[in-house]
């Protein structure tokens, strides 16, 4: 490498006139042009101008005939065509050199230099030609063109996409004769010798995959049929080289493609898997690994499914090769942060990976074991880890701090070896990163295991005193300045606080004084206030403002026990995206900042919640440090997706998504003068399945007196364009609570923008909350267009398409809160506002499946973390929320689980409106109610029918005079005499009145039966319900009233038909279920 | 008007190219004619390379300009590349050699009315040479090369150069 040894830009650049001499000479020009790659390769800049010059020099080379001087000249082109300028000054050379007729180590690599100069307007001038490469019988030459297909396709996604044939005819073509030519991408055919390896690899299916995938991955039925295709051509043929498939790396891909698929297409999870599973038994240990990964990926992968790719891990865990090793530990140790039990059958194997020389195969079999082991091997394995961790890098170290601070909340007992642990190597040296996770690991010790806190304090007051990383200090002086005042001896930390104040910098300083005004103002002792008082005074000859500022603050604040409590030792803090919204509102309206701002109308939350709120945030990070120096896509592209999803599950998602509807919507001025959002739904209904023509999906969003909805249309035809989109919304039970003020249409949706409709609607009773359901008909103009231009031709016509019901439950007016002491509000909140009543959940399979439905269909925040219960069998959620007109809502609910009786449970809801407790207890057993009414009333019907009838009448009447009471008897026997003589008359009276009461029986049965249906799943079950009623009351009615008799088939028949009613509503719930969280039963 | 040049340089080696496309860039291509081989540099007209055209004209032995003389409305804009071509410093006494392809069209110009119209006659530090040819009909193509080898075998005599045989460059330029 002597020639490589002080290469200098400059003179390279001087010597680069050889390029321009005559005749060339291939030798020297390629050395030259090999220290211009090697000067570039080591980042030597080089200015726009020196390229451009070097660029049209090293073009003049294409005279010369040398094949290995050529392929000096491609690379040279490729690495200057970032950099040059006028670089498509090559393309005709370049598309001579990639012509059928030139040789085909010149074809491959043309092709390779030309997709870099190229742009998009030139690609149909060399579409031809690319076609023609792509189906090319030679590997390197279709490969170099799929190649270049692939990085041009953002560029010239519509040119690129009509190969979609041509490049399917490559992945499925045989591969040629292996003799010579198929290796010659990288030959230099100088020597002779014959590179047989390249292409006998197939590489070529693995560019053909790739690309053909980018050309179809928007079309999910393309993506599927393909991966079935490959798939199933292969399948039964493993071992076998008939397959379809026969490159590693291209089922390596098929498999990320079908693991894609399976986690956006639930349909397909059942298929998919079974093509997973199927790949585990390759004969290719990559593919094996590939399969096995994307398994333990699968978001809500069974201990059942992932038992077959943790064994094929566990068989590479004992593999010589390393990297295989390293895979599979890396794997399982991502695997085990979700599913330990899983990779616990590998612990005898990881245990040997320990002592691997591979220091990164031994950090993560530590820390995989340390999530999967058991606490009595903790011991060993911190001893072991105390012994290596000088001898890994810091990320690495970052990892095991990580498993350790999860493993000191699992097991709190071992605080006190994990203490020292982290104490040990929070004096070694180390990075920032490395020092913030142990420190936060530290942090945690205090927040959760109580016992550790003195001594972890004292270890943190110790690492300030010689810490390099002002953002650490600042974070331990101001967790010393919180937790210190209550531990049993403050005072022994003011010394470690008061040294900052002496030797730091300014940010330090001013932290130090805030964290000492803590121990100021929470000391009981009236000598620790005055020697508090007395180091802030000394504070007052800083010499930065900031700290100055701050101990006169305190100072003051120290003397004022009012202020002090409310400014010091505050719990809450600003929701800080709605301080955000609110501010930018503030500054943008000019109206409004003539005022002074309103802090008050900024939700408050407490810092126990935001500090759950950043916890939240810090478990991705934990995630995300696991991928460092990994530089694998699918990883980081799966813990990317891993973020948003998790966020969906959070328990307060609305508040980011509320602020982006209530910025939409204070847009529009009709809606505007609404007043200010209460509450937007978390997610958007699905209106239409997701395949069908017109996407639609629904967003409620609750005003003081209006209701919202927003419905958001997609038009996925192409060749349409929809004008004056519009939805006619029909109450199913129009009470004139609810009325439509106005409709705003979408005036056009050209294909895949999608647009927004707002039908707005009024309470006219402000106090009625009572849910409903509205049928929703979209109506709009279709028009046809070109599918190309967008353009519209044509009148077009009216049409109209159905979308599924939207309805409006309480939980839409209720808003999730935070509040900190639940007990202490409910007491507050009295017995009167208070409505009890028990559930019988039979459908629910678990006490958290109970508390999401709960939770969800309440619309309430729970909180003191009862939303996750610890127990399996007995939990209370505690949930609480702000109803519509700032009405505070509690809710508590005991619960029990058995597996044969699924959830019961009591729900106790207590506010300050009782109407909204009774309705909240009662609004989704209505239509129960209203069925047995409807059931009640068919039997009275019929009661009514029978007294209509001659014979009994006058028997009733006669019963009923009795029953009326003794005082009443004279006159009773008056009428009864009077009956008797003047039948007519009276008989008349009577019988006109039950045969009106047959009509408004009837009427009032069918008025409640079809208020059931509305409000009611499932048809069946009203029915059902109301004929099993109007049976057993007439039976009843019959009795007392005509005092029938009963035999006792008659028990024995009612008994079944009640049994079977109860059996049809279990079945008809526990299938709905499944589907929706809807189902309770009194 | 780069059709042209191709197609010219084309008829030089008689080969007959139905489906042109424009140069984007340029192209390499020998010529060998009894014993003498030239270079032939091919470069695009299209107005985004001819600012690139000095690059590809330096040390060559000969300029060779074709314009389509059918092409009337064009001609303006020939003559004045052509100028600010010569104009250069670095190509000064490097002879030039203008072609009037498509001879056989109807309304094609003659090589005086060419001459006329290219103010050729007022380029003097240069040799400059014109003439109407058919790249389609091979019209006047001998002629052409006939002198391009004369130039050739001039400088060679002059300048004495050993490998005789090699390396007459040429620039075919449109």
């Amino acid at each position: 490498m002597g020639v490589f040894y002080h290469i200098d830009k400059s003179t390279v650049l001087q010597e680069a006139r050889v390029f321009n001499e005559s005749p060339i000479v291939p030798r020297k020009c390629r050395l030259l042009l090999t220290k211009i790659i090697y000067l570039l390769y080591l980042g030597e800049p080089m200015a726009t101008n020196e390229a451009t010059e070097l660029f049209f020099s090293v073009t003049k080379l294409f005279q010369s005939k040398d094949i290995a001087l050529r392929q000096m000249v491609y690379l040279v082109i490729k690495e200057l065509s970032t950099i040059a300028e006028d670089v498509i000054m090559v393309t005709s050379s370049l598309m001579k050199d990639m012509q059928p007729k030139s040789e085909v180590i010149y074809r491959a690599n043309a092709i390779r230099a030309l997709c870099k100069i190229i742009d998009a307007t030139m690609l149909p001038s060399v579409e031809r030609f690319l076609k023609a490469a792509i189906v090319d019988k030679t590997p390197s030459i279709s490969s170099a063109a799929m190649v270049s297909s692939y990085h041009l396709f953002p560029a010239g996604k519509d040119v690129i996409k009509r190969w979609a044939n041509e490049v399917h005819e490559a992945i499925n073509s045989k591969p040629t004769s292996l003799v010579g030519t198929a290796s010659s991408y990288l030959s230099f055919t100088s020597s002779g010798s014959s590179y047989n390896t390249p292409s006998t690899s197939n590489i070529s299916q693995y560019h053909a995959l790739g690309l053909l995938y980018m050309i179809r991955q928007h079309d999910r039925m393309a993506v599927t049929k393909l991966i079935q295709q490959l798939a199933g051509s292969s399948r039964g043929t493993f071992g076998s080289s008939s397959g379809t498939l026969r490159n590693p790396f291209a089922y390596c891909l098929l498999i990320r493609y079908a693991a894609k698929t399976l986690d956006e297409d639930p349909n397909s999870r059942q298929q998919m898997f079974e093509l997973l599973e199927g790949w585990l038994r390759h004969k290719s240990d990559i593919v094996n690994f590939e399969a096995a990964k994307a398994i333990c990926n699968i978001k809500d992968v069974t201990s059942k499914e992932l038992h077959p790719a943790v064994n094929v891990l566990q068989l590479f865990l004992s593999s010589p090769k390393s990297t295989l090793r390293f895979a599979a530990i890396r794997t399982l140790n991502k695997l085990a942060m979700s599913h330990p039990t899983a990779v616990q059958p590998c612990n005898f194997d990881m245990e040997n990976l320990i002592t691997d020389q591979n220091r990164s195969v031994a950090t993560f079999a530590i820390t995989t074991l340390l999530k999967t082991g058991n606490e009595a091997s903790v011991d060993r394995l911190m001893k072991q880890i105390t012994g290596f961790m000088s001898e890994i890098s810091d990320e690495f170290k970052v990892i095991v701090v990580d498993a350790i601070r999860s493993l000191c909340l699992k097991f709190p007992t071992k605080q006190v070896v994990m203490l020292g642990f982290l104490s040990g190597v929070l004096r070694d040296e180390g990075g920032y990163e490395f020092k913030r996770a142990v420190v936060e690991a530290i942090f945690d010790l205090v927040k959760f295991i109580p016992e550790s806190k003195e001594a972890a304090l004292a270890h943190l007051c110790e690492f300030i005193e010689d810490c390099e990383f002002t953002k650490l200090s600042v974070r331990v002086l101001h967790l010393l300045g919180v937790e210190g005042p209550k531990t049993a001896t403050p005072t022994k930390f003011i010394r470690y606080i008061y040294n900052r104040v002496i030797l730091e910098n300014s940010i330090v300083r001013a932290a130090a004084v805030s964290a000492l005004a803590k121990f100021g103002v929470s000391a009981e002792d009236s000598e620790v206030r005055k020697s508090i008082k007395v180091l802030l005074t000394r504070c007052l000859d800083d010499n930065d403002d900031e700290v100055r500022d701050r101990a006169t603050l305190y100072l003051k604040l120290m003397d004022d026990e009012e202020s002090a409590e409310k400014y010091v030792k505050d719990d809450s803090t600003y929701s800080l995206a709605a301080l955000e919204r609110q501010l930018v509102q503030y500054v943008s309206n000019q109206e409004a900042s003539e005022k002074p701002f309103d802090l008050s109308a900024v939700p408050k939350i407490t810092k126990a919640q935001a500090e759950a709120e950043n916890l939240k945030s810090r478990s991705f990070d934990l995630v995300s440090t696991q991928t460092i120096g990994i530089s694998s896509s699918a990883v980081a592209s799966t813990s990317a997706a891993a973020i948003p999803t998790s966020r969906d599950a959070t328990p307060t998602p609305g508040i980011d998504q509320q602020v982006v509807y209530a910025h939409q919507l204070e847009k529009i001025p009709e809606i505007a003068a609404f007043g200010s959002l209460f509450k937007s739904s978390v997610k958007p209904v699905e209106l239409t399945e997701s395949e069908t023509e017109y996407v639609v999906s629904c967003v409620k969003h609750m005003f003081d007196e209006h209701i919202v909805f927003q419905f958001i249309v997609n038009n996925t035809l192409n060749d349409q364009l929809l004008e004056n989109v519009t939805i006619v919304m029909q109450a199913e039970s129009d009470d004139g609570s609810l009325v439509e003020e106005f409709v705003i249409p979408a005036p056009n949706l050209p294909y895949d923008q999608p647009g927004s409709i707002y039908v707005a609607f009024k309470r006219t009773n402000p106090e009625d909350y009572t849910p409903c359901c509205f049928s929703n008909t979209l109506k709009f103009l279709v028009k046809d267009c070109d599918p190309s231009t967008g353009e519209a031709d044509g009148e077009g016509y009216e049409d109209e398409y159905l979308v599924e019901d939207i309805e409006i439950v309480t939980g839409d007016h209720i808003l999730p809160t935070y509040i900190n002491d639940f007990q202490n509000a409910w007491d507050s909140m009295g017995e009167e506002g208070q409505v009890i009543e028990t559930f019988a959940l039979t459908a629910a399979k678990s006490l958290k499946d109970a508390c999401t439905t709960l939770i969800d269909l309440l619309g309430m925040g729970p909180v003191e973390n009862s939303g996750t219960p610890t127990s399996p069998s007995l939990h209370t959620l505690m949930l609480s929320g702000t109803f519509l007109g700032n009405i505070k809502v509690l809710a508590k609910s005991r619960m029990t689980y058995s597996p044969s009786s699924g959830v019961t449970m009591e729900l106790s809801v207590r506010s300050s409106s009782e109407e909204i407790s009774r309705q909240k207890g009662s609004s989704r057993y209505i239509c129960l109610f209203k069925v047995s009414k409807s059931g009640t009333f068919a039997a009275l019907a019929s009661v009514f029918a029978k007294l209509f009838t001659d014979s009994r009448t006058f028997v009733v009447v006669q019963y009923l005079c009795n029953t009326i009471g003794n005082e009443t008897i004279f006159n009773c026997e008056g009428l009864l005499n009077e009956i008797k003589e003047d039948q007519n008359r009276i008989m008349k009276f009577i019988r006109i009145c039950c045969f009106g009461s047959i009509f408004i029986c009837n009427a009032l049965m069918w008025t409640f039966f079809t208020k059931a249906l509305n409000k009611s799943s499932s048809s069946l079950q009203v029915t059902v319900l109301n004929s099993a009623t109007n049976f057993c009351m007439t039976a009843v009615l019959g009795n007392i009233i005509f005092g029938e008799t009963l035999s006792l088939q008659w028990w024995f028949g009612a008994s079944l038909i009640v049994i079977g009613t109860l059996l049809i509503n279990k079945s008809i719930h526990d299938r709905k279920d499944r589907m929706k969280n809807k189902d309770k039963r009194q | 008007m780069n059709k042209d040049g191709t197609r010219a340089y084309s008829g030089w080696f008689a080969e007959q190219c139905e489906d042109m496309i424009p140069t984007v860039g340029f192209n390499m291509r020998k010529v060998t004619k009894g014993n003498v081989t030239m270079k032939l540099w091919d470069i695009g007209g299209q107005p985004r390379f001819r600012s690139m055209w000095e690059r590809y004209c330096r040390g060559v032995n000969a300029i060779v300009f074709v314009i389509d003389s059918a092409d009337h409305e064009k001609l303006e804009a020939a003559r004045t590349e052509l100028r600010s071509l010569l104009e250069k410093p670095q190509l000064a006494n490097i002879p030039v050699l203008v072609l009037g392809n498509k001879n056989d069209l109807d309304g094609a110009l003659t090589v005086e009315r060419i001459i006329e119209e290219m103010n050729l006659k007022t380029i003097n530090n240069r040799e400059v040479s014109c003439y109407s040819i058919s790249a389609k009909n091979q019209v006047n193509i001998d002629i052409t090369l006939q002198w391009l080898i004369k130039k050739e075998a001039f400088k060679m005599v002059a300048q004495r150069w050993k490998d005789s045989a090699e390396n007459p460059k040429n620039q075919t330029q449109k």
